[in-house]
This record gives C-alpha cells, sequence and structure tokens, in this order.
C-alpha cells in the first residue's frame, strides 16, 4: 500500500516538473520566417485533422509531411489536390483553395520542418533534349500515363492522371516529390537535366497539330479500332440495308 | 421449251443420227446445250438487209433468249427525262470539281505543320491531308452517283428470260465433253512420259515440304537453355537508361528504376530488364521475402524482373504507397512487399527476384543471374 502511494506522489512530482520546464512551444522561439509563420497559420485552418498537429500524420488519414519539401506542397496544394474535398481512393485536380501567396507560405513552412525537395532555380523548364525525354518518358512514365500522355488507370479505383492541363512546373514537382502512388525520381535518379527534356516531350505532344485527321484522344490503336469497327461498320451496314431497300 | 429433243435426249440414241442438229442440212451447229434456230438460217443478203433490233433479236432467238419486257423508266423526251439527264450530268461535273478542287489544294492548301508550339491561332496545316481525302473521296462518291443514277433513270429496264434444259446435260454431250477433256490430257503426253510424270509429283511433294518446313521445324529444333538464363552474370553492375550504374544514394524511398546488365546493347535486351525498388520504410519492415530468397533484397531496395509471368508483358506500373507493380495487359497485381506475388489477374507464379549486392566502389550489382526463368510458362520450365 505504501509503495503504490510512493509511486503516485512520485508521477505528480515528475508530472509537474515537467509541465514547469518543458519549453513553450509559441511561435516566436520556433525559428520560423514570418512567411512559414503564416503558413503555420493556414496549415493549422486547413491541414492539421489529417497531417497531425506537428506534421507527423495521423492513422488512416494523412501522411507525415516531415522532409516532403516546398515541391510536394507546390504540387498538391497549387493543383487544388489538396485539401481533399473527400476521402477517396485518389485526390483529384480541382480549383486550388489558396491563392499563389499562400501557397508560398504553406511551401515556407512545410520547408522548414524538415527540408526536402525544393521547386528548381531556372524559368525555363523545357530547355532539354526531346529525343531523351521521349526515350525517358516511354521507359519511366508511359505505362501509367499512357505514351501520349493520356492517363490511364491503377488498382482500386486510382489512375494515373492525365498530363493534358499539367504546367511545366506541375510535372517537376511531381516527379521530385512522387505525389500519392507514383514513385519519385529524385535528381540522382533523373538529373534535372532528364527531368527537362521529359517536359519538353510531353508538352511538345501536347501542342503538336495532329496530322492527318482526328486523334480520337490519341488514346492508342485499340480505341482506334474499336472506332472504326463500331462507326464504320454501321455506316457500312446502314448504307447496305438502305440499297437493299431501293432495288 | 421450244426444244423438244434436248432434256429427253435417250441414252444409247447418241450415234443414231437423231440428234436435230445434225439433220439441219447447211444450218449453223447449234451450241451445246442451246436450241437450235427452227429452219435453215438467213442468207447472206436478208443478213444484210437486217437492222440492229432484228439482228439483236435474231442472235437471242439462236441462244433461246428471249425479251418479256422492255421499257425506258422514263418516257424519251419528257420533262422527267430531262431532269434525269441534268443529275447525272450534275454528278460527272461534280466528279470534275472534286478533282480539280484536289490539285489545287494539293498544290496551293499550307501543308508544313508548326512543330514549334509557338503559332497562334488555329494551324491550317493540320487540314491538309483530310482536305485531299475529302476530295479525292468526293471525286469517287460523285462518279458512283452518277453511274447509279445513268442506270436506274435513262437506261432501258429489262426482263430477259432464256430457256435453259431441266437435269443434267444430255448423254451424247456428257460424253463427248469428257472425250475432249481426256484427249486434252492425253495430248500433254504426262501418261506417256513416266519420267516427266514422276520428276513432277516429287516436286510437288517438295514445294509441299517447303509449307510445313518451318512450321514444324521449330518445334523439333531445341531452344537450348536460353529461356532459363538472361544475360545477368555474378558480379554485374545495375545500369540505367544511359548507362551509368546506379548507387544506393541514387534513389529516394519509393522510387523505381529500371536497370539493365553491362552488356552490349543491355538497354536493349528483352530478357534482363530489370525494376530496382526501393521501399518505403513501413514496406521494408513488413517485407517477407519468399523462401529461399531472404538473401535477395539489399537494406530497403529489392530488384525484380520487369517481364510478367503471365504474357511477358512490362510490369512496370509501380504504385508506390500501396507497393503494388500493376501489369498494363491483363491487369495481374504483384505485391513487391511479398517477394512479389502475384495476387491479381491470370498471372500465378510471382515476379522472379533478382539478389543484389553493393560492391566495394558503392555500386549495386547483382550477385547472380535470375534463379529461376524470367517470363511467361513453357513447358521444360519447373516453377
Amino acid at each position: 500500500m505504501s509503495s503504490g502511494l510512493a509511486l503516485l506522489l512520485a508521477l505528480i512530482a515528475v508530472g509537474g516538473l515537467y509541465s514547469a520546464t518543458a519549453p513553450e512551444s509559441t511561435a516566436q522561439d520556433t525559428g520560423l520566417s514570418v512567411e512559414a509563420m503564416a503558413g503555420q497559420e493556414i496549415y493549422e485552418n486547413g491541414c492539421i485533422t489529417c497531417h497531425g498537429r506537428n506534421l507527423q500524420g495521423v492513422e488512416d488519414q494523412g501522411p507525415s509531411l516531415i522532409g516532403v519539401g516546398e515541391a510536394a506542397v507546390y504540387f498538391q496544394v497549387g493543383t487544388g489536390r489538396m485539401p481533399l474535398a473527400q476521402n477517396e481512393a485518389q485526390a483529384q485536380r480541382k480549383t486550388p483553395a489558396y491563392d499563389d501567396a499562400e501557397v508560398n507560405q504553406l511551401m515556407a513552412y512545410i520547408q522548414a520542418n524538415g527540408g526536402g525537395p525544393t521547386l528548381p532555380d531556372e524559368e525555363d523548364l523545357r530547355e532539354g533534349e526531346l529525343a531523351e525525354g521521349g526515350e525517358l518518358f516511354r521507359l519511366n512514365c508511359a505505362s501509367c500515363h499512357n505514351f501520349a500522355g493520356r492517363g490511364g488507370a491503377l488498382s482500386g479505383g486510382k489512375n494515373a492522371p492525365a498530363l493534358t492541363e499539367s504546367t511545366d512546373l506541375d510535372i517537376y514537382t511531381a516527379m521530385l516529390s512522387g505525389p500519392q502512388n507514383m514513385p519519385v525520381f529524385g535528381d540522382n535518379q533523373l538529373t534535372p537535366e532528364q527531368k527537362r527534356s521529359i517536359i519538353n516531350y510531353v508538352q511538345t505532344l501536347k501542342e503538336t497539330a495532329d496530322p492527318g485527321g482526328a486523334g480520337i484522344g490519341r488514346a492508342g490503336p485499340v480505341p482506334e479500332g474499336l472506332v472504326i469497327w463500331v462507326v464504320g461498320i454501321t455506316v457500312c451496314l446502314v448504307v447496305c440495308v438502305w440499297v437493299g431497300s431501293r432495288a | 421449251m421450244s426444244t423438244p429433243a434436248s432434256g429427253e435426249f435417250p441414252a444409247g440414241d447418241a450415234r443414231s443420227g437423231a440428234h436435230p442438229g445434225e439433220a439441219q442440212p447447211g444450218g449453223a451447229q447449234p451450241m451445246a446445250g442451246s436450241p437450235p434456230v427452227a429452219g435453215p438460217g438467213p442468207s447472206h443478203a436478208e443478213l444484210a438487209a437486217m437492222s440492229r433490233e432484228e439482228l439483236v433479236t435474231l442472235g437471242g432467238e439462236m441462244d433461246g433468249v428471249r425479251v418479256v419486257y422492255a421499257e425506258p423508266p422514263v418516257p424519251p423526251g419528257s420533262r422527267l427525262e430531262r431532269r434525269a439527264v441534268r443529275q447525272v450530268a450534275a454528278s460527272f461535273l461534280g466528279v470534275t470539281l472534286s478533282v480539280v478542287a484536289f490539285v489545287v489544294l494539293f498544290v496551293a492548301w499550307p501543308w508544313q505543320l508548326d512543330y514549334s508550339g509557338q503559332g497562334e491561332g488555329f494551324d491550317y496545316a493540320a487540314l491538309y491531308t483530310p482536305l485531299l481525302g475529302l476530295t479525292l473521296g468526293s471525286a469517287l462518291t460523285f462518279l458512283g452517283v452518277g453511274v447509279v443514277l445513268w442506270a436506274k433513270k435513262l437506261m432501258t429496264y429489262e426482263v430477259v428470260v432464256q430457256d435453259r434444259h431441266e437435269g443434267a446435260s444430255p448423254q451424247i454431250e456428257r460424253q463427248t465433253t469428257a472425250a475432249t477433256m481426256l484427249s486434252g490430257l492425253n495430248d500433254t503426253g504426262i501418261g506417256r512420259h513416266t519420267l516427266v510424270r514422276r520428276t513432277l509429283l516429287l516436286a510437288s511433294a517438295a514445294l509441299g515440304l517447303l509449307a510445313v518446313v518451318p512450321l514444324v521445324g521449330g518445334l523439333i529444333k531445341k531452344p537450348g537453355d536460353q529461356l532459363f538464363r538472361t544475360p545477368w552474370e555474378p558480379g554485374m553492375r545495375l545500369l540505367g537508361l544511359d548507362g551509368v550504374p546506379v548507387r544506393p544514394l541514387d534513389m529516394r524511398p519509393g522510387s523505381l528504376q529500371t536497370v539493365f546488365p553491362p552488356v552490349e546493347a543491355g538497354n536493349r535486351s528483352a530478357d534482363a530488364v530489370t525494376m530496382l525498388i526501393r521501399l518505403l520504410p513501413d514496406q521494408a519492415q513488413r517485407y517477407r521475402p519468399r523462401e529461399g530468397q531472404e538473401g535477395y533484397r539489399w537494406n530497403d531496395f529489392v530488384a525484380f524482373s520487369k517481364i510478367c509471368t503471365h504474357a511477358g508483358c512490362p510490369v512496370s506500373l509501380y504504385e508506390q504507397e500501396t507497393g503494388l507493380i500493376l501489369c498494363p495487359c491483363h491487369q495481374s497485381q504483384f505485391d513487391v512487399t511479398d517477394g512479389a506475388k502475384s495476387i491479381f489477374g491470370p498471372a500465378t507464379r510471382s515476379l522472379p527476384q533478382l539478389p543484389l549486392d553493393v560492391d566495394n566502389d558503392g555500386y549495386f550489382v547483382a550477385t547472380s543471374d535470375f534463379t529461376e526463368p524470367i517470363g511467361p510458362a513453357f513447358w521444360e520450365r519447373s516453377s
């Protein structure tokens, strides 16, 4: 009985001591810049539910954001994928909830906590070899995003989105950060030059006119064959029936 | 039936001279199976005096053909006829105009596409090929429409009947025809010249063999062990597409890199292509290797063959969060954290794993070839 009482007293003493000496978690002594502090405010309003108080993530709700870097923030928030509209298989691209300044503040806050991949410095992200970009795209990207960047299905309702709306910086930051189920392509795996080559290829592909008629979404030979079968054969049948009825 | 004799000609009577054709002195010999002309044919003077219509009728009669009904679809000289003429003429003019348009477009339309992406507004060169197709197609369509209109609206509508005998041809005709054909065969001399006949048969057999050899030959010739091995050998470095060896530091958690062996044209080799995957920390923790393959991983790195074990497609749809590798062809799924075990779809075997290590210079190396055949099943494979 006395040992139990001693334990209780010891616990109370330790607890009191801790609360007296533990550092106050105020913004002043976190060493954050003004921009990052503004970002923290946005974070605590919009992101904290799923990503946790200290960016450590919440089980079954959101991953830890420590070390993901500003590139991930730019991609996820800048394309409107975050904050999530609802819990579903995959975050969808939508109208961004925050404007550019707010995205920059969030980026500063996340970058200040654990670092991580940063945005590229140079403006022109298409300074690369077109042919090399095509080869790298077909090896690394085309299996999920389709050889013409039109996207494709993954497992469990997820999908690799089409690249038709992606800006240069979207593609760059996606490769750097590996959003959701996309593998990461760090700068040692695909050098910044190679990334620029891939972006040059993707964007050139999008801007090139379709020589020789309708591209049917460039979805490949199977849909094209389907169109030929369904539309072409139907037209042939209708003509046959018409010719037969006139005879 | 205008020919009472044909069709009812009794067998065995062939040589009796009862055929009506033979009974006509100086008459034209009738064609086989066709009814003969009754009475003696017209003389040269009579023929010369006949009009074209009469000649046509006479020719028809010789073949047992008669016109039952013949009428132009529209009254000659009527308004309807003039309209039909205008329609046909318009179609043929359409052909000419389309061809002219084709030539003009071919010469004058801008055809060089702007690939720079700098051009503003619509690129008319994109219409070059479709316009050529449209004008060429409309020329052919106009031609077809004109011909059909011509035939249906202007040409005389006729119903013509030709008498035919019933059943088989008369015995005499069958026997003479058979004799003619056999005589033709006999004239080739193939019955007498045995050497020619036999060498011809031999040549035919040889040609038949030519068709069979590639089909059967592939089944006879054994492929050796080439299905059981790939170019990977112990100590070989893992190269990226550009030929640069891969180091552990090059890859961040949750990344995948396609690697190739350092052999000639290695990044084009179909069976050595391998996925080097760096697992996420929690995936590395729960990673379960296949039995006997415990040492194949290197820390949180694993390497698997990129060739699907179902039909040999490249399986590189990697979901880094779920750790699933998807095959785009038939939706097979492999769980990387479970030794790339097949968990969904038609593939039944796990992806073969490449044993990994890091050499003294800090680059990834394979400690051996794949320890089982990569890719789809075949008869001789045991696993």
